[in-house]
């Protein structure tokens, strides 16, 4: 019965394995001294060098003698992070007090009644100092439910050192973006043109809204899908073409996230990429097979002329479960000052939502692309602003990646769109 | 008459931890799908049978059902025939079978989320190893006529060990008299295999087909790792859609809806199955 003994050894080794994990997410609080006040810190994989925030909590718990501050990372999808919120706080849970907000959450978690009002945090005249889109992201019904802690914005990377080779400027159209990459990957080997977010995902549709507004096109307008549009049509059309007319992006963008994308652009494998800022101080530390060989710019203009980078970021907000919610709104005003913004800035090359930074010498000094970023900021596009807005990104994600894994033209694909969104916005009227 | 109570009186402990976990779930997810309820919305009110109304007419839900249809087959297909040509093998002597049987187990080892993301790894298009092994250029996990075939061949490299092991369980069962007596009788390996070792066999292979479908049918993790459900869902289960519609969403009555309907089709999958089952044993 040897194999009865194996059975149960596997079975045994599962089981163990398991109690392992759950023993990870339990608190650990346990062993400290009674009088000690926990407060944990819920937020996504930081990309790029975690010490610098790992300093300001160790500050915080120094100026706040008898609080411990607990630093608890979830992975990096954005999709799971709002699973598992949505699950502890539609529970009740009080096991995590702060925690980092996708800035397309915050008016449906503030609706739910899940966040602690942060208003008499951020008084008026201290809104002046942030980019004015994501105030209006942690805003709901006039009252503030999160403080602007990072801000993001698409942005297109390039290989200067191989544009140079070829004679090309850094893009400034999508025409730009397939006459340098056609050109040159016909004579580079191993290289792809350009890669983006192309999987099932929220990031496919933070590209592809790039392509909708560069394109002229809009998604929703007075409370009605406008998404069916003969201006979409031609934006989701330039997006297949990359693929399989130009055949400067690979098939398999289909399955790209942004790290997978940053790590082929990273490996010297692609000339240009759209990513979010992050990507940056990665390709610029002196072991990347890219140091010094890359630029950034503002995402292509389109026919409608303008450039438009889809504004993402994380904002802090207070569980309102928590058991200590005064010092958990402390905790987030205190990672949202200036002077926390500069350190997480400096260090980690976060991009701060504090238009005085940009004007940081010091910062500016050590980061000199940021100088660029605070226009893009300034112009960065929100994603459809609603509360419904989870509901129409899962019939945009499908929808897209239908029209650009030729599943369906991208007429059938905008059609099929714009009667589920219709469907969606309906639940307001009833 | 007292006694008679009595019994009853023992019985209710265990009567109301059942009740407490299998029962009064399916009840309350049975009244959530009768009800509109968007949580974040405050939207809460009985509507009757209009989320199974709007179900017919959901492309979405036919798609998902399709898929789920035909992972559940071609999977248990393949896990069955490979199955049992693996127990046959492991029948045998030979030196080292012991090895042999433990390390057939590995795939079946690995908790599910840790071999799918491994697969994930061997199905990339661009530096995976099994385009570099096959020498050809396959958006496996990418493109909408491989994602789902994808998906399928991990359950089956997964799940195989599995049905080997019962199966083999099953072989060790039979006297090594009756395959004398059919040699003695001049039956030859393969009249051996149909007249002897599958009809003695049989009652497992139902358990592992019984088992199997239920658990293929209830996909999530596999492929939800892999593919995501994607492109464009079209390697989207039953389980994700609802999934999608619960924890995205936040869709509670629908999601409950989409949620039962895996329950109805596994609950009829199983009684099929069950009745086949039955009669196939004469």
């Amino acid at each position: 019965m040897r194999l009865l003994k194996n059975l149960i050894k596997y079975s045994l080794l599962t089981v163990c394995s398991f109690s392992a994990t759950a023993g990870c997410s339990s608190p650990v609080g346990s062993s400290r001294a009674a009088s000690t006040r926990t407060i944990v810190f819920k937020h996504g994989k930081i990309f790029g060098d975690s010490g610098p925030l790992k300093t300001l909590l160790r500050e915080f718990e120094v100026n706040n003698p008898g609080v411990s501050v607990l630093d608890e990372e979830l992975p990096s999808s954005t999709d799971e992070q709002h699973q598992f919120y949505v699950i502890n706080l539609q529970g009740e849970s009080a096991s995590f007090d702060v925690f980092a907000l996708d800035v397309i959450w915050i008016s449906e978690f503030a609706r739910a009644g899940w966040l602690r009002n942060l208003s008499d945090s951020l008084p008026v005249a201290a809104r002046e100092d942030f980019f004015s889109a994501t105030i209006d992201a942690v805003t709901y019904r006039e009252q503030i439910y999160a403080l602007p802690w990072v801000i993001g914005a698409g942005l297109l990377y390039y290989r200067k050192d191989l544009l140079e080779k070829y004679g090309f400027a850094p893009p400034q159209s999508w025409t730009d973006v397939v006459a340098a990459a056609s050109q040159i990957t016909a004579k580079e080997s191993n290289l792809h043109g350009f890669v983006w977010q192309g999987k099932q995902y929220e990031g496919l549709v933070c590209n592809s809204l790039e392509y909708l507004w560069t394109f002229g096109g809009k998604v929703i307008e007075d409370g009605h899908s406008v998404i069916n549009s003969k201006e979409n049509i031609n934006a989701l059309k330039m997006m297949r073409s990359m693929i399989y007319d130009f055949h400067i992006t690979p098939e398999f963008v289909t399955t790209l996230t942004e790290e997978p994308s940053r790590r082929l652009f990273g490996a010297g494998r692609a000339l240009f990429m759209r990513n979010w800022p992050y990507a940056w101080s990665l390709f610029e530390q002196t072991s990347s097979p890219v140091y010094n060989k890359v630029g950034v710019t503002t995402i292509p203009r389109g026919p409608a002329g303008e450039s438009y980078a889809t504004l993402g970021g994380w904002h802090l907000g207070v569980n309102k479960y928590s058991r200590s919610p005064e010092l958990a709104q402390k905790l987030a005003r205190f990672l949202t000052s200036a002077y926390a913004a500069k350190k997480l800035a400096l260090g980690t090359g976060h991009e701060p939502t504090r238009r005085s930074l940009y004007k940081d010498p010091e910062l500016l000094r050590k980061h000199p692309f940021k100088r660029k970023l605070k226009d893009i900021f300034e112009k960065a596009r929100p994603r459809p602003v609603t509360p419904y807005y989870m509901m129409i990104s899962q019939v945009m994600q499908r929808e897209f990646s239908a029209a650009i894994s030729r599943i369906k033209t991208p007429q059938h694909a905008l059609v099929d769109a714009h009667d589920q969104i219709e469907h969606i916005l309906a639940i307001e009227k009833q | 008459m007292k006694r008679f109570g009595l019994k009853y009186l023992y019985l209710l402990p265990a009567m109301l931890v059942l009740m407490l976990v299998t029962i009064y779930p399916l009840v309350h997810v049975v009244a959530l799908s009768l009800h509109r309820k968007l949580l974040i919305f405050d939207i809460s009110r009985f509507v009757g049978f209009a989320n199974f109304e709007f179900m017919l007419g959901d492309s979405r839900f036919w798609t998902a059902l399709g898929n789920t249809a035909y992972f559940t087959l071609v999977s248990v297909a393949l896990e069955l025939a490979i199955g049992l040509g693996i127990a046959l093998l492991l029948n045998r002597s030979f030196k080292g079978r012991g090895l042999m049987r433990s390390v057939v187990l590995l795939p079946w080892a690995i908790p599910t989320v840790v071999s799918a993301k491994m697969w994930e790894w061997i199905y990339n298009a661009d530096y995976g190893v099994l385009n570099y092994l096959l020498n050809i250029d396959i958006n496996w996990l990418g493109s909408p006529a491989w994602a789902l075939n994808a998906a399928v061949l991990m359950d089956v490299w997964k799940t195989t060990p599995f049905v080997a092991i019962l199966l083999l369980a099953a072989l060790q069962d039979i006297p090594d008299d009756l395959y004398r007596a059919a040699r003695v009788d001049g039956a030859g390996t393969l009249k051996i295999l149909q007249r002897i070792t599958l009809p003695m066999i049989l009652p497992m292979i139902w358990v592992v087909v019984i088992f199997r479908t239920l658990d293929a049918f209830r996909v999530f993790d596999a492929v939800y790792v892999l593919t995501g459900g994607g492109p464009a869902g079209s390697s989207e289960t039953l389980s994700i859609y609802a999934y999608n519609l619960l924890f995205q969403t936040l869709q509670f009555g629908y999601g409950s809806a989409v949620a039962l309907s895996v329950f109805i089709c596994v609950g009829l999958i199983t009684l099929v199955l069950i009745r086949a089952m039955r009669r196939s044993e004469w």
